[in-house]
């Protein structure tokens, strides 16, 4: 029998910093500009497609990204910034191969309906959302935001990797790495919902006034994943 | 954006408690009789770990359609992809110190962790879905028994660590035969399409709860073929009965969904093929 007290005292660090990671990816998630289908349609600012697709796409890249410093390094600062600069570029890939499809496919000019001016460009909004959409495209202040949202979540994600693989246990390496990869997935979908429920599916960025809602979202993800991260580090420092 | 139906609930023929009792019982039963069956008779009784995620599968399906019904604001899939990112950490925990009762160890923890989020949802996120909590328990239990039981019929059994008799090892476990050989990640993209496309596909006014389950059972068939291709390269499970069976529940389920498809519309034509160019000039 596992003796699950111990475990958790002496590995409380990592089941912090594991908590600390998902609430990072619940925070991630509100900035990154998610128009779900509307937006698929440019009938809203965003990129067209939902949080957890979008979450998912840029953490399994930070992930993957800070897998691949973990081989040649076991320095913390350097395998998280790793993951959090792979998230970030997948992203940025991401909204701007987007932007080239809503500009010179669908031929509507990037445009945010929740503020009258680009709060970082300073420019002019309403004058270029069409009739009967929330804007479309993603304008300066979303896409900016979403580099910072994905910069987080990479963050989240590859600190919940790393403090996963930093617990003390008999596995072999291969099967260790294995786990610690799915266990973080886990964590990282729950922690994509858990904010896109909070923001009724659609955001545009940090500017939306919807932004404001976060705290909640990051006290609910607090709650989930601490209770994900004690189970995780139960299971694993119990091998 | 808003996933379909008024606020108000699904009606269903079938009560969603005789849905529950299906999924826990049948994916119970089904999980443990592959891990045991497997060891007693032949490989080929890994074909029941498949049978009992369908059930996981169906139950899941049908608890997506309730909750989804009132409109999640984030479009269906959501729901599938939190169902088994919840069922993951619940596997890993409940197979990791649950040994020979796992799936039940993991089943509850899945409940548990569903129960929170479902909490959360309403009372912090103020969702205000009045059958959130008990959805999200279904849900996330749903995933649970999915991913045991397409794990389970992949390799042979639910035991998270290999056998070793004598340094030798003579049967693979979860960790090694599903987890670190990736295949984790085909039962989490299955088994959760599974769960969420069918309300996802069939969602509407006109949505009716035989139409839907028919497909859940159509997309828990196809994930049994996949976990029956995976078993025909593992040591102690065999595939060609899970492929088979898998094949004979799909044809089932896609003519039956298709006869429901036919029932539900209001009117069905041919369309012709596309006109010639002399025609359209």
């Amino acid at each position: 029998m596992i003796d699950i007290a111990g475990i958790i005292a002496e590995d409380f660090l990592n089941i912090a910093m594991i908590t600390l990671g998902g609430v990072l990816i619940s925070l991630g998630v509100h900035f990154v500009p998610v128009g779900g289908a509307p937006a698929a349609m440019a009938q809203a600012t965003g990129v067209g497609t939902g949080t957890v697709q979008l979450a998912a796409g840029a953490g399994l890249t930070g992930l993957v990204t800070a897998g691949f410093m973990m081989n040649v390094t076991d320095n913390m600062g350097l395998i998280i910034a790793s993951g959090t600069i792979g998230a970030m570029i997948m992203i940025s890939v991401t909204m701007l191969v987007g932007q080239w499809s809503y500009v010179y496919g669908v031929g509507c000019p990037p445009a945010s309906a929740k503020v009258k001016y680009d709060p970082i460009t300073k420019d002019r909004q309403d004058l270029y959302v069409s009739q009967g959409t929330e804007g479309h495209g993603i304008p300066t202040a979303s896409f900016v935001s979403g580099i910072i949202g994905a910069g987080l979540g990479g963050l989240g994600g590859s600190m919940i990797y790393f403090y996963l693989l930093s617990i003390e246990n008999g596995l072999p390496e291969a099967d260790f790495i294995g786990i610690a990869s799915i266990f973080a997935i886990g964590l990282f979908f729950v922690n994509a919902v858990i904010p896109s429920y909070n923001i009724g599916g659609t955001i545009e960025g940090f500017h939306d006034p919807k932004f404001k809602r976060f705290p909640k979202a990051v006290l609910a993800s607090f709650i989930a994943t601490f209770l994900a991260a004690i189970m995780g580090v139960v299971a694993i420092g119990g091998m | 954006m808003s996933a379909g139906g008024g606020s108000g609930g699904a009606h269903s023929a079938i009560p969603q408690n005789n849905i529950i009792a299906f999924g826990v019982i049948g994916g119970l039963a089904g999980i443990y009789g592959a891990h045991f069956l497997v060891d007693m008779i032949s490989p080929y009784m890994s074909f029941l770990g498949a049978l009992g995620a369908i059930c996981g599968i169906v139950w899941g399906a049908s608890a997506v359609r309730r909750v989804a019904n009132y409109g999640l604001g984030t479009g269906v899939p959501s729901i599938g992809m939190l169902a088994l990112g919840i069922g993951i950490i619940a596997t890993t925990f409940g197979l990791a110190v649950g040994g020979i009762a796992g799936p039940v160890v993991a089943l509850i923890f899945a409940a548990l962790i569903g129960l929170v989020v479902g909490v959360l949802a309403n009372k912090v996120l103020n969702m205000g879905i009045p059958i959130m909590v008990q959805s999200m328990i279904e849900i996330a239990a749903a995933g649970a028994i999915a991913i045991v039981g397409l794990s389970t019929s992949m390799i042979g059994t639910f035991m998270f660590f290999d056998e070793v008799v004598n340094g030798v090892v003579v049967a693979q476990g979860v960790a090694t035969g599903v987890m670190t050989t990736g295949y984790i990640a085909v039962i989490f993209i299955a088994g959760g399409l599974a769960i969420l496309h069918p309300y996802n596909a069939n969602l509407g006014p006109d949505e009716k709860q035989d139409r839907t389950l028919a497909c859940a059972f159509e997309k828990g068939a196809i994930a049994m073929i996949i976990a029956g291709i995976v078993a025909t390269i593992t040591p102690l499970a065999s595939g060609a009965i899970t492929i088979l069976i898998g094949v004979a529940i799909w044809y089932i389920s896609f003519s039956k969904y298709y006869k429901l498809v036919k029932r539900d519309a209001y009117m069905i034509s041919g369309a012709g093929l596309l006109p010639s160019k002399e025609e359209l000039e």
